[in-house]
């Protein structure tokens, strides 16, 4: 059977949200008719809103809603390190963490000749430039434990070595808290090859 | 290990069949294109999540419908296990005791099997390709990390083979950069990938002798040997290898660089077979090809049995024909009373032995399977 137009452009709109189905999609939009109008308005609003007043910082590159962020504008922060993730989502992940106090670098992508994706189309030309200026004196570099996130990471690294500026990779392993015998193989392979003496 | 039961929906030409099998041969007897060989496939599907015909998992799928299904019950030394497979045409998923496993390689090495097909007899007299394949498959059931660094050799050498042509005539800077990163990344990989495949061919070395030597009533020798292209051996650790590979790229460079490929590596190394010393494939006769073919493949039952302690499933799909009289015989006592295997043939009337005729068959035609008293 045919829905009525509005709430078949509804249920398209949420089809095009990542992990939405046809089912998911429509129980969503009949969901929202039994909404109050206030909740539905401010739902729309934000909607609006998150896509029209977030940019991205012009330092780090992460999202936000003032330029330059609060990251980079916090003086309280250790500006001798950068943090160097693939994502905006990746600095949301660091900061849960509240032990890292730093600053960061956003790149939006990892290197991968596959995709297209060459060190000029990330934000590294950027990166270089901000080591130019700064005071800096550490780079992590936390791209995802993947084949391209490693070749991102030792591109990086291949760059930054002459100037002097130290860098460092994050270390990738077992999860704290796990058990040993639930650890898949690869995961163990990896923990012994990155083991460190006593 | 054996099957219990196997259950296909919508798999090639079978609509819908239940098998009861038991752990001893299993004949299935049939005519030509009635699904023997379909058969078999499936219980390799079983065991690699993909199959030995094709790599379009779209042909497993029954002409006209959306899904396939296999499905196993599995006897372990001290487990049971249901293994199920289901191809459509969104993917492939796969369980265990009704579990999705996130990653294929979860799955694969939860039953194993060693199949041998007509096509295995060109493991010896066809390109290197085939015992690269063979290397790979064996290797990769016994080890989920070997998986996983192949996995990684081969993403990282798509990758850097994408640079290289990019990079045709002259590279700029930044992809000079570019190609020392990713050269040292594929070194890195590929060591780990030549490391273990040494280690596997010395323990396949040790049973293919003794079987070999067997078969040929101590006539002849048979010796493996891994051929990298770079200048590495056995005995070298894995940053010494690593470095050995670093040099060969660097010396192929321009070559690489116009060819628009990586010339050299695990996906191009050979696996030589020498029988009294001389190589098999230039100067081996049918016969002793044949035999060696068969020496390799017993070889990896007794590989897999000491790696995890239990007999794989052996597939012999129309071979048994192929073999003469003495090397079938040879076969058939290897495996008797110890390895469930099933075997398909157009006709058993040939075939003179004691575990033939201890064997359950079963009659294929047209997409029905049924038992024979």
């Amino acid at each position: 059977m045919q829905y009525p137009t509005p709430i078949s452009k509804l249920i398209e709109g949420f089809m095009k949200l990542p992990g939405i189905g046809p089912k998911t999609a429509s129980r969503l939009a009949f969901y929202v008719l039994d909404m109050k109008e206030d909740d539905v308005l401010d739902f729309a609003k934000s909607l609006v809103n998150a896509k029209r007043d977030l940019t991205y910082c012009s330092i780090c590159h992460h999202i936000t809603d003032t330029d330059p962020c609060i990251i980079c504008e916090d003086k309280q922060r250790d500006q001798s390190v950068v943090c160097v993730v693939q994502d905006s989502k990746d600095v949301m992940a660091m900061e849960k963490m509240r032990e890292y106090s730093g600053l960061y670098h956003v790149l939006h992508g990892a290197i991968s000749p596959m995709d297209g994706i060459g060190p000029e189309d990330i934000k590294i030309p950027e990166l270089i430039k901000r080591l130019q200026n700064d005071e800096i004196q550490e780079v992590i570099v936390a791209t995802n434990p993947t084949i391209e996130g490693e070749a991102t990471a030792m591109y990086i690294s291949r760059l930054i070595k002459p100037t002097g500026i130290k860098v460092t990779r994050i270390a990738h392993g077992l999860p704290i808290g796990g058990d040993l015998e639930y650890a898949d193989e690869v995961t163990l392979s990896k923990a012994i090859e990155g083991r460190r003496e006593l | 290990m054996y099957i219990h039961s196997l259950f296909l929906k919508q798999f090639r030409n079978y609509r819908h069949i239940h098998l009861n099998v038991e752990n001893k041969v299993n004949v299935i007897l049939g005519e030509n294109a009635q699904g023997k060989t379909n058969l078999m496939e499936a219980i390799y599907v079983l065991a690699f999540a993909k199959s030995h015909r094709t790599s379009k998992d779209k042909e497993l799928i029954e002409w006209d419908q959306d899904f396939a299904r296999i499905e196993a019950e599995l006897s372990r030394k001290n487990s049971t296990q249901n293994l199920e497979v289901i191809v459509s045409s969104k993917g492939k998923k796969t369980k265990i005791n009704g579990l999705e496993q996130r990653k294929l390689s979860e799955f694969v090495g939860a039953c194993n099997v060693v199949m041998f097909a007509p096509e295995d007899l060109n493991l010896v007299k066809g390109g290197p390709r085939i015992r690269r394949r063979f290397i790979d498959m064996e290797l990769g059931q016994i080890s989920a990390v070997y998986l996983h660094d192949l996995t990684n050799y081969q993403r990282v050498l798509k990758q850097r083979n994408q640079l290289l042509k990019d990079i045709f005539p002259v590279p700029d800077q930044e992809q000079e950069i570019m190609l020392e990163v990713l050269s040292d990344q594929l070194a890195q990989a590929a060591a780990k990938v030549i490391q273990k495949r040494f280690s596997f061919i010395d323990m396949l070395q040790s049973w293919a002798e003794r079987i070999h030597s067997q078969i040929t009533q101590t006539k002849e020798e048979l010796a493996l040997t891994y051929l990298p292209a770079a200048e590495v051996s056995e005995d070298m650790n894995l940053s010494k290898i690593e470095e050995k590979i670093k040099e060969k790229l660097g010396e192929d460079r321009n070559s690489e660089i116009r060819r628009g490929m990586t010339l050299s590596g695990p996906h191009r190394d050979e696996l030589s077979l020498l029988i009294n010393q001389k190589d098999v494939q230039t100067y081996g006769s049918q016969g002793q090809q044949r035999t060696a073919a068969l020496s390799l493949k017993l070889a990896e039952i007794e590989l897999i049995h000491d790696n995890i302690g239990e007999y794989p499933i052996l597939l012999l799909d129309d071979v048994l024909s192929e073999l003469d009289h003495h090397r079938q015989s040879h076969l058939l006592n290897t495996i008797q009373g110890k390895v469930q295997t099933f075997v398909t043939t157009t006709s058993v009337d040939s075939i003179e032995h004691d575990t033939l005729k201890q064997a359950s068959t079963f009659y294929a035609k047209a997409g029905h399977v049924s038992q024979m008293k």
